[in-house]
């Protein structure tokens, strides 16, 4: 049933998520690498030169894993790129909400406690799924 | 935009899924399609056209001016 051209389109895109899965593991092994590296595997005062190659090579490994990305939305059917860039629309308007509305509290003096920023990507991924989650459901 | 898939596609015989393979799209496309809640791509509209042997203002009609 399945013509070459659609098998074709398939293997590309089966392909494209495959690369997007390593790169994405590869940047979340990196950012390890630069975040823990120093506290565990070299001495971050007597070499701060490795300190500055693990955050080069995690920057670079991000650039890849933005482009590996890029590359997955393309291969994708209309459709689910529509998913997507809906769910990436709204994780950057949340974003942007609510890190301004942060701002603007923390300027007012409203922000008491400390809040760790590292929290900050991942509400951005939470919302992410959901805003995939509820994409798939709607045309499910 | 409407159109005659579901119709076409009933004709014959083939599921939601065979025509998704057969246009190398998801599942969820075709019957985003069928159901008028999403307008495909021109490269979608042109093989589906295609796969019917039609025109492809045979298979869609915009409804703002055949409505």
């Amino acid at each position: 049933m399945d013509t070459p051209e659609t098998t074709a389109r398939y293997r590309v895109s089966n392909r494209r998520a495959a690369q997007l899965m390593l790169w994405t593991l590869a940047w979340a092994a990196s950012l390890a690498a630069a975040r823990f590296g120093p506290e565990r595997w070299w001495d971050a005062q007597a070499s701060p030169a490795a300190s500055w190659v693990a955050i080069g090579v995690n920057v670079l490994v991000g650039v890849a894993w933005v482009v590996a990305f890029a590359r997955f939305l393309r291969a994708l059917d209309d459709l689910w790129r529509k998913i997507m860039q809906d769910a990436l629309a709204v994780t950057l308007g949340a974003g942007w909400v609510a890190g301004f509305a942060w701002a603007a509290a923390d300027a007012a003096g409203l922000v008491t406690g400390e809040v760790n920023l590292a929290l900050f990507p991942v509400l951005l991924g939470a919302v992410y799924v959901a805003a995939v989650a509820v994409g798939w459901i709607r045309f499910r | 935009m409407r159109n005659r898939i579901a119709a076409l596609r009933a004709e014959r015989g083939w599921t939601q899924a065979d025509l998704a393979k057969r246009i190398g799209v998801s599942r969820q496309s075709v019957n985003a399609i069928e159901t008028g809640r999403f307008d495909p791509s021109l490269p979608v509209a042109f093989r589906l056209a295609r796969l019917f042997g039609l025109a492809v203002e045979e298979v869609f009609t915009d409804e703002q001016t055949d409505g």
